[in-house]
């Protein structure tokens, strides 16, 4: 952050190759399209840079530039609201991880039991686990979620955010945090398994 | 040995387990409820495999996680830096 | 005291997938919590608590440093295994799952067929010792009510010690 300051502009280029994909997601939980959300994240490093001389390090460097991505995000969303939804964090009421059907009935043995169980994926054959094709289907499928799923999956598990930077970040409890990441990770692994089923 | 059946155990359903594996996976769970949970997973395939396919899934995201930033992204951003740093 | 750890046939935690390292003649090098896993501590469990934690690979664990005795298992900051009890193999799994078979037999000889359906059938004896033991408890329990499942497990326990020569 020093060399920041002091004009060193190899630091600043790493400093934004080290966060683009992180800054990027959080744009995009506010406003969904990836062309105003690059946007988001240029106006952020502005203000990153203007503010830069009055931070005074009460949280994380990169805690407290998404912090301002999601600010200008949340604003952005507010201005665009005739065209797009605006991103709720809010849970909704139960979104069971797998389907019911799977699971057998009260009053039978086994009852809440799988009726059969889920394949050990490491019996597959590791081209068909492994191939680009299962990549692109897990992919699609965190593109397709609901935006609040979607910008906690991705936040988590693909650019590898902390649970704490997510619900600073986000401005979310550690349970609502789970929630959404523990229904975004359901919902994609249903794909997967209905396209290594298959 | 506990108790009380009470206090037990291999007490959850599979359709309980399901709702917790991220719950499980993110270490928030109590030691008692590990502990159910876990002699849960070691009696049930299904539900063993079941995690296993969650933390498969997270696996595979992280291996999306692009590095690219648009061209023309870098360029802005480096006038900004620029003209930020000439002010 | 004595405590043992249920690893997967290849020596990997089933839980923490740690690869412990195994005695070879002498004990197996000490183990940390903090390196074996961001989980709390050492896992290992007593006698009373086997046949919940069964794999096809049993240790006998040396655990060092203030011993965390909880329910159904023992927690520790160290550990290292001392030996393999070679006696739970093959041939003594098998004779667990016909002991497993049997007595819920035997439970369930008279019961409804709701009950009965719990009961694990000979085609089954091939399956892992701890749904097998699970299976027998629950036609227990159904039975007779939580201390019958507990009771089922105490014997379980029992046979275990009695063949692996445990004690």
């Amino acid at each position: 952050m020093e060399r920041l300051l002091g004009g060193d502009e190899r630091a600043f280029e790493e400093a934004v190759a080290d966060m683009y994909p992180t800054m990027l997601a959080v744009a995009r939980g506010y406003v969904r399209n990836r062309t105003v959300a690059e946007e988001v994240v240029q106006e952020a490093w502005v203000a990153v840079l203007k503010g830069l001389e009055r931070f005074e390090g009460r949280s994380t460097f990169r805690t407290w530039v998404l912090a301002i991505v999601a600010n200008i995000a949340r604003t952005r969303a507010v201005r665009e609201a005739r065209s797009l939804p605006f991103s709720s964090f809010e849970i909704e009421d139960g979104e069971p991880a797998v389907e019911p059907e799977r699971f057998r009935e009260a009053g039978q043995p086994y009852a809440g039991g799988w009726k059969s169980f889920p394949t050990d994926w490491r019996t597959l054959p590791e081209s068909r686990l492994l191939a680009s094709e299962t990549f692109d289907l897990v992919g699609r499928a965190i593109e397709e979620l609901p935006d609040a799923q979607r910008t906690v999956i991705t936040l988590r598990d693909v650019t590898g955010c902390s649970a704490e930077e997510v619900c600073e970040t986000l401005g979310i409890s550690e349970g609502n945090q789970r929630v959404l990441l523990h229904r975004a990770r359901a919902r994609v692994r249903t794909q997967l398994e209905r396209h290594l089923d298959a | 040995m506990p108790e009380s059946r009470r206090d037990f155990v291999d007490g959850y359903a599979c359709r309980e387990v399901v709702e917790l594996a991220t719950e499980y996976l993110e270490g928030a769970m109590t030691p008692q409820q590990m502990t159910r949970f876990e002699l849960h997973l070691n009696l049930c395939d299904g539900c063993f495999t079941f995690v296993e396919q969650v933390r498969a899934t997270a696996g595979m995201a992280r291996s999306l996680s692009e590095d690219e930033i648009p061209e023309e992204t870098k360029v802005k951003l480096l006038e900004a830096f620029r003209g930020w740093r000439n002010e | 005291m004595k405590a043992y750890k249920c690893l997967t046939s290849d020596g990997f935690g089933v839980f923490s997938r740690f690869a412990w390292p195994l005695p070879d003649g002498e004990p197996g090098a000490w183990v940390e919590s903090e390196v074996a896993t961001c989980r709390s501590g050492i896992h290992a469990c007593r006698s009373l608590d086997l046949p919940f934690w069964l794999t096809p690979a049993l240790y006998e664990i040396e655990l060092d440093g203030p011993v965390d005795e909880q329910a159904m298992k023992l927690v520790a900051p160290r550990g290292r295994l001392l030996r393999r009890i070679d006696a739970w193999n093959e041939e003594s799994r098998l004779a667990y799952a016909q002991m497993c078979i049997a007595r819920a037999g035997e439970l369930a000889a008279d019961a409804s067929p709701r009950i009965a359906a719990w009961a694990p059938t000979p085609e089954q004896q091939l399956g892992g010792a701890a749904q097998l033991g699970f299976m027998t408890a629950q036609v227990a329990e159904l039975l007779g009510g939580p201390d019958a499942y507990l009771e089922e497990r105490r014997r379980q326990s029992e046979w275990l010690v009695e063949h692996l020569a445990l004690a």
